[in-house]
């Protein structure tokens, strides 16, 4: 069993409030794990840690055994975490196909110098990275709407574009933050099959949702998470059968 | 016919000052008002080096961008590693700063500015070879920049404007790209400035007062921000229906009162009329522009 993801006694505090107390984590290559809990429970934050949105007061992060907890967020996607957002935050003012191709991790056509003086191999890599993405785009069903704006897609298919653009940057660590809220019908197979396709292909993937029956069908482990603290890890069944839990989350 | 050329001349140096302008403001988003002081920069360095060491104009000119470009990248680092927003008040500090101590400086020339700026083209062809000069530097600057915002770099900036976090969370570093927005707009302001410089032969402050940078901005905008030609279009009416008016031959009591009514008009009509600008029809260029007017003015936040 590989580790990718190893989160060591992370704890993060904003004044008061304890978004992270004590946090251990571990995902294996290939495992999708589902981390779940009540509103505020602090299930974002730790995905802003993880990914450099957030630093944390205490604790470490390690990605394939390397600490990465001091680097910025944009170094952390290059060393191999991609995420999606509980908000999507798509590129608005851009089409799909757009949206991805901001994506790859490295990309000649964004130095300034390469864009002047090397257009040739601008122009390849934006090639290759065009052929890259109508593959996700077809992958998720949605290769007819490259060229139509984000905004101009159905609330689902937004979804499923920013799951497509987190797997154009192709991090070995995929956060999924709530895929399948507010998505329904076929948008909600294509997830539920893309996303267990990426574990199979070998990506370590921690998945934040409050449809009980996605994490049931898609993880074999689940955390429990509330005020900051994750409270018991288990299969999704144990967790369920656990009667504080469930009344935890459903706010009994 | 020598005044004509004259203003066109004017008109060439100011299409490169408002495109610039519009790259860093328009395309890249970031509020600053120190255009002007960049602009500055790239005439007093261009003006010194040619009074002082004799150098060759050309290379006068590239020491002013360089000056302008190394001043923008200190400026955007120290200012855009605070906030954003705080680029603003930095760079309205920075322009004001800078040109209070250009005004109390013995060798900037003070308040009155330098003159006698060698003469480096002489004879009849003088303005015509300026005006070559100033218009190709003014079509170089717009292909340049239309060949930056368009394609794979432009994307970036969109993106990082339309939604940072995400930006970075894709492995992005919007700070570089920022920077590198900045110091390409501010360098080619300070070309402009360089030839300015040796052309009219002389500067003074009060060329590169903050005010200014409202000047630019209106061409920007009655042009239409983050389009590629709307600086250009900007840049020639503001620049020459004013002068036009000139061509009437009123009396000065009428002709000044006339000018600011009319320049006032024209503003505030196209406003109304073509917020977006007058440069072509609702495109996608024109979304992008607008994105960033209503950032850059604070409002629609989520
Ligand atoms: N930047 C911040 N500053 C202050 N408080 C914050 C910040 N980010 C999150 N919080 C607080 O931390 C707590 C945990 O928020 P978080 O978004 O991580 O919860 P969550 O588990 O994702 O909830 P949900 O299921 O509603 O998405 C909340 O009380 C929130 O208000
Ligand atoms: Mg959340």
């Amino acid at each position: 069993m590989t580790v990718v993801l190893r989160v060591h006694k992370l704890r993060k505090a904003f004044g008061g409030i304890v978004v992270a107390d004590d946090v251990n984590i571990e995902i294996a290559k290939g495992e999708i794990l589902g981390l779940i809990g009540p509103n505020g429970a602090g299930k974002t934050s730790l995905f802003n840690l993880v990914s450099g949105v957030l630093k944390p007061d205490t604790g470490h992060i390690y990605l394939n055994g390397v600490r990465i907890d001091g680097l910025p967020l944009y170094r952390r996607a290059r060393s191999g975490i991609a995420r999606t957002w509980q908000n999507m935050m798509l590129f608005t003012t851009m089409t799909v196909m757009e949206n991805l191709l901001i994506a790859p991790r490295s990309y000649p056509g964004e130095s300034i110098f390469k864009v002047t003086l090397a257009r040739d191999r601008v122009r390849r890599a934006e090639r290759e990275a065009r052929l890259r993405a109508t593959q996700i785009l077809d992958r998720v069903g949605l290769a007819h709407a490259a060229d139509a704006m984000v905004t101009d897609l159905p609330f689902g298919h937004q979804k499923l574009i920013g799951l497509s653009r987190a797997l154009m940057n192709d991090g070995e660590l995929l956060l999924l933050d709530e895929p399948m809220a507010g998505v329904e019908g076929a948008a909600y197979e294509t997830m539920q099959r893309v996303v267990r396709q990426e574990a199979d292909a070998g990506r370590a993937v921690c998945v934040v949702e409050h449809n009980v029956s996605f994490i049931k069908d898609l993880c074999t482990r689940a955390v429990f998470m509330s005020n900051g603290r994750i409270l018991q890890a288990g299969t999704v069944d144990e967790l369920l059968a656990s009667k504080a839990l469930t009344d935890l989350y459903f706010g009994v | 016919m020598e005044y004509i050329l004259t203003i066109v001349v004017l008109i060439a140096i100011f299409v490169i000052l408002s495109s610039s302008y519009n790259l860093v403001i328009g395309y890249g988003g970031l509020a600053t008002v120190a255009h002007p002081i960049f602009y500055a920069l790239g005439a007093y360095t261009s003006a010194l080096l040619g009074i002082h060491f004799g150098l060759p104009a050309a290379i006068c000119v590239l020491a002013g961008a360089l000056v302008a470009v190394v001043a923008s990248i200190l400026l955007a680092l120290s200012a855009l590693r605070v906030a954003g927003d705080y680029l603003l008040i930095a760079s309205l500090g920075f322009q004001l700063g800078l040109l209070q101590v250009i005004k109390n400086f013995e060798f900037t020339g003070g308040p009155g500015g330098i003159s006698a700026i060698p003469n480096t083209i002489t004879g009849p062809w003088r303005t015509p070879a300026y005006l070559l000069i100033c218009g190709g530097i003014a079509a170089l600057t717009v292909w340049l920049i239309a060949r930056i915002v368009h394609g794979p770099y432009g994307r970036a900036i969109t993106a990082m404007r339309d939604e940072e976090l995400a930006f970075s969370a894709l492995g992005r570093n919007a700070m570089t790209i920022k920077v590198v927005v900045f110091a390409i707009g501010c360098g080619i302001a300070g070309i402009a400035g360089g030839l300015y410089a040796f052309y009219f032969q002389y500067v003074s402050p009060d060329q590169f007062e903050v005010l200014h940078s409202a000047a630019m901005l209106t061409m920007v905008v009655l042009g239409g921000m983050g389009t590629t030609m709307g600086p250009v279009v900007g840049a020639v009416v503001l620049i020459a229906i004013p002068q036009a008016i000139t061509f009437l031959n009123l009396p000065p009591a009428v002709m000044a009162p006339m000018q600011g009514i009319i320049f006032t008009t024209l503003v505030m009509l196209f406003l109304f009329l073509r917020p977006a600008g007058l440069v072509g029809p609702l495109s996608r260029d024109r979304m992008a522009g607008r994105t960033a007017l209503e950032k850059s003015s604070g409002g629609v936040a989520e």
